[in-house]
């Protein structure tokens, strides 16, 4: 299995331009949406490689679950070392998103879980007098297929973290 | 039996257009409503997933939506992912208007068959 880094970090701010669409619609006068499109590394060269073909493992589900509750721990590790003493500052956070993901990743592939794909998302944003909203649905095997979520407040910010697990059968 | 290769650029752009038109549909034209919030990201991603499953591809589907009402205050995502670069993929709508922006990143992961 071939690893991915896949990073994006995408910043709102009120006045700021949003950087590197591939494609912007207005829609209506008061609405703007872009759709950034992720360019993964390995697809130039390896547009010419078919997925591989496997052969049956005749497996019925995983040997080994996700261990749902050490990730949460790793999370809440992570996160509150990492922010603890941070104050919300545009580019310090931009960095800090790609490396807190980087990071996860790398815990959690330690764990050592086989046959396992991970997706973790981070999301930083300042606190404000905003509210938000963060949600998630996902289509997988309830029985094999888990997540694990943590949230850190500070003072000045807040970090979401989401670990998706999904079993490759 | 058409043969399907994961890695081809052609199912990009059809994951693209879906969270975007789901977007408009129901959260278009509305100010940010602190009472209603909770039901739009469930209809936006339930939504998303529903036409995202519609396309009979062979995969299995991780949808997340943020809504933040517009305060000047900033937000970050990233995303870091282990999966195989041949058959799996992921895509980013970001959307916003008047009073709110709303961010929904799909991940799509092969199921082996």
């Amino acid at each position: 299995m071939l690893e991915l880094k896949c990073l994006f970090s995408c910043y709102l701010f009120a006045c700021s331009i949003i950087r590197a669409p591939l494609i912007c619609l207005a829609l209506r006068p008061s609405s703007i949406s872009t759709v950034s499109y992720i360019d993964e590394p390995g697809q130039h060269d390896d547009n010419q490689r078919h997925a591989v073909q496997m052969e049956n493992t005749y497996q019925l589900g995983p040997v080994k679950r996700f261990p749902a509750m050490a990730v949460n721990n790793i999370l809440k590790d992570v996160l509150t070392s990492y922010l603890q003493e941070e104050k919300y500052e545009a580019e310090l956070c931009r960095q800090m998103t790609k490396t807190i993901s980087e990071v996860i990743k790398a815990r959690v592939k330690d764990l050592m879980i086989p046959r396992y794909k991970i997706i973790v998302l981070i999301s930083i944003g300042q606190l404000s007098e905003q509210n938000m909203r963060f949600g998630s649905r996902c289509l997988w095997d309830a029985g094999s297929d888990t997540f694990s979520s943590y949230t850190f407040k500070n003072s000045s910010l807040f970090a979401v973290a989401n670990v998706y697990a999904v079993y490759y059968e | 039996m058409e043969e399907y290769h994961s890695g081809d650029e052609s199912w990009h752009p059809l994951i693209l257009r879906l969270p975007l038109q789901c977007i408009e549909g129901i959260i278009g034209g509305m100010d940010y409503n602190q009472n209603k919030v909770n039901q739009w990201t469930a209809s936006i991603v339930e939504h998303s997933l529903t036409t995202l499953v519609k396309q009979g591809k062979h995969f299995k589907y991780i949808v997340n939506c943020a809504i933040m009402q517009k305060s000047g205050a900033g937000l970050h995502t990233a995303s870091s992912c282990y999966w195989d670069i041949t058959t799996d993929g992921s895509c980013t709508v970001r959307w916003e208007n008047r009073t709110m922006y709303c961010v929904v990143s799909v991940f799509a992961v092969a199921v082996s068959l």
